[in-house]
């Protein structure tokens, strides 16, 4: 699938907005209600006392404008395509799991498997991230403005992670294409993976993601590097003669 | 002096072992097959049928019912199928678009069910297959919200009996551009997927992500769980209670495209013992028949089918079956050399990793996928699938009842110890079985 623009705006009704107030409903009546209101085309929701539920707005398939005020628990905004989202707290694990386009931002700390399996869109933590952060990545960007944890990048096969603090042990274990740059430190790195400077281009464009995403210049760190694969991992060393005979069409 | 006209046989070094030592010694590395394993396990040929004669009348009525109905539990829309097997998940890029499509076809003549495998759904299996679950695996390749929802049921998969606790593998003479784009990798790599899935990492989370499908599926579908016959008894109790609505559990005698020998022959248990094992765990948290099981591993006809159902599963799920029935193993005259493409004769031959199917089912090769005959394979699929319900159904009127479902362990014995131990079934000749404090 062609990776849509971060700032490619989906469009969202004009009609006024929303207050859904979670703790009067279950993560069902939730999800229903949420679903009724994007096909009635009420399309800016605010979602009060989301209080760390798990499995809130899962499978949206059409633009929204969402803001949950308050923090939000696992795989929440999980399966989603074309939304744009914020949670204004912490998020739990597997935010933006599967997310196909959009946006999702996060006023605070989000915890494992953010963004996992996404393949298009950008994910924004303005706190931490956790684990495995952009785990089996297929596209889209992930930028966490402060540290990130172990084996972030896991097995990433597309798209970007910019981290603009440090990064965790075990870095860009077995990635294929993907990039993780990094601002900060990082603990270690992960099997296949080393660490290449930034060339000037690749610095002004990381910058200008950065940006448009709504960081400010002076928070942004002069020099990124960054982590890729060292492709090490493609093929096995050795083939039987069967093995042998490649062929790609 | 005697001359030995034959050699000896060491059977802890056999020929098949002294090749093996050779060629790793070149490779440095453990070697990669397809098909299953080809270690002696106790199967279903260890298990009979017993006929009660005298004991109890058989019903005169001939009909036998085999309609099957999978998720009850939970889901909406529960999945009703005409008999009780189905063809197991195996992937578009492990197998042939051409085979994909047969297999889907013919399981919609039947009127039962496919599974997408991993690598995402193909369109044309969508099309064509008139109840399809959608495979969810650690890879998650080709995964799209869209797709997902359009599954008649989703399997989340644990892991496969063939090679437990691995992940998936598909050699670079296999990940040709078009499988490449599809799972958005380079394209002639060898593909190694994730042994575990990126969001969930045990059975609590695993319970939230159950969750988290049916909210997407608006509850409207079952989700399975499909598990590595390892340690049956604990993995059957974590499934069931993450709410899932049916649970498979895939035996040792599995096939795959693609493994190392090492776990293809050496780790998991038998199907047969896995059967028996899963029913009493389910009893035992009293959701036996409210979680419904399917088994799959070396299920190679329906009387197969019919001793794992009244073992304890509610169905079967076929692959290797499926695929031979396809034509796999098959010399076609005039058409394939088995000796000369794959260096061993027709029926021996378990090359699915190399890419170079002479049959055109486990290959992108487009040359080798024009030997598959689409509609002629399509229909093969549904010859074998008729001849599995009829298998079904002669048996179960042999044992004196009238739905295969109602097949239970009383109408069975063991041949032997090690089948009475695994099955709990008593051994012929004797009305007791081995006791065991734990199992």
């Amino acid at each position: 699938m062609a990776l849509r623009k971060a700032d490619q705006r989906v469009s969202i009704s004009d009609s006024a907005g929303v207050v859904v107030d979670a703790r009067k409903l279950t993560t069902r009546e939730f999800n229903v209600r949420l679903h009724a209101l994007l096909s009635q085309g009420k399309t800016r929701i605010t979602i009060t006392n989301p209080e760390a539920r798990h499995n809130l707005g899962v499978g949206l398939l059409q633009g929204c404008r969402l803001e949950f005020e308050g923090s939000v628990g696992y795989y929440c905004l999980s399966y989603c395509d074309g939304i744009d989202a914020t949670v204004k707290g912490n998020s739990g694990w597997g935010l933006g799991d599967n997310l196909m386009s959009g946006r999702i931002i996060v006023t605070r700390n989000v915890g494992s498997s953010t963004g996992a399996s996404m393949r298009g869109g950008e994910i924004i933590v303005w706190g931490d991230a956790g684990a495995r952060t952009g785990i089996s990545m297929k596209g889209g960007t992930v930028i966490v403005a402060g540290d990130s944890g172990f084996l972030t990048g896991f097995m990433m096969q597309k798209g970007r992670i910019i981290v603009l603090g440090d990064v965790g042990s075990a870095a860009g274990d077995s990635m294929y294409e993907g990039i993780i740059y990094f601002g900060g430190k990082v603990k270690s790195l992960g099997a296949d993976a080393k660490i290449e400077p930034v060339d000037r281009r690749e610095q002004k464009e990381v910058v200008g993601i950065l940006m448009s995403a709504g960081a400010r210049l002076e928070d942004i760190p002069r020099s990124f590097k960054k982590i890729v694969s060292k492709k090490k991992l493609y093929h096995y060393d050795s083939l039987e003669p069967l093995e042998r005979d490649r062929m790609v069409i | 002096m005697t001359t030995l006209k034959e050699p000896d046989t060491n059977e802890v070094l056999s020929q098949r072992i002294v090749e093996d030592i050779q060629v790793k010694a070149e490779l440095g590395r453990y070697r990669i097959r397809g098909f299953s394993t080809f270690q002696r396990l106790v199967h279903f040929d260890d298990v009979m049928f017993v006929a009660r004669n005298l004991t109890e009348r058989n019903s005169e009525n001939g009909t036998v019912e085999t309609e099957t109905i999978l998720g009850t539990r939970f889901a909406e829309r529960a999945i009703k199928i005409s008999t009780p097997v189905y063809i197991t998940g195996m992937s578009y890029g492990a197998l042939s678009r051409t085979a994909k499509v047969a297999l889907a076809k013919g399981a919609a003549k039947v009127g039962t069910a496919t599974c997408t495998g991993d690598g995402g759904m193909l369109t044309e299996e969508r099309r064509y297959s008139t109840k399809m679950i959608y495979q969810l695996n650690a890879s998650r390749y080709g995964v799209t919200p869209q797709d997902l929802v359009k599954g008649d049921g989703i399997e989340i998969v644990v892991g496969q009996g063939a090679k437990p606790a691995t992940g998936g593998l598909l050699m670079g003479q296999k990940v040709s551009a078009i499988i490449a784009e599809k799972r958005d990798l380079p394209a002639g790599i060898d593909q190694r997927s994730p042994t575990r899935h990126p969001e969930w990492l045990g059975p609590d989370d695993l319970g939230i992500f159950v969750e988290t499908m049916r909210e997407l599926t608006d509850w409207k579908v079952p989700i399975q769980i499909k598990i590595p016959a390892c340690r049956v008894r604990d993995d059957v109790k974590l499934a069931a209670k993450t709410g899932a609505d049916g649970i498979v559990i895939d035996g040792m005698q599995a096939g795959t495209g693609a493994s190392s020998e090492v776990v293809l022959d050496h780790s998991g248990i038998p199907t047969l013992s896995a059967i028996a094992t899963a029913r009493e765990a389910l009893k035992e948290i009293d959701l036996y028949k409210k979680v419904y099981l399917v088994v799959s591993g070396g299920i190679r006809n329906g009387v197969d089918a019919a001793k794992a159902i009244a073992l304890g599963a509610d169905a079967v799920a076929i692959g290797q079956a499926a695929m031979i029935a396809l034509n796999c193993n098959r010399e076609i005259p005039g058409v394939t050399d088995f000796d000369r493409e794959v260096g061993v004769p027709a029926g021996y031959c378990t090359k699915c990793n190399t890419g170079k199917c002479p049959v055109g089912i486990t290959t992108q090769d487009p040359e080798l996928e024009k030997r598959l005959i689409l509609d002629e394979a399509a229909v093969r699929v549904a010859n074998f699938l008729d001849s599995m319900t009829t298998e079904m159904k002669v048996i179960t009127r042999a044992v004196g009842k009238n739905n295969v479902h109602d097949l239970s362990p009383d109408d069975m014995v063991a041949l032997n110890l090690e089948a009475s131990i695994m099955t709990k079934l008593p051994m012929v000749g004797t009305q007791t079985v081995p006791s065991m404090t734990r199992w």
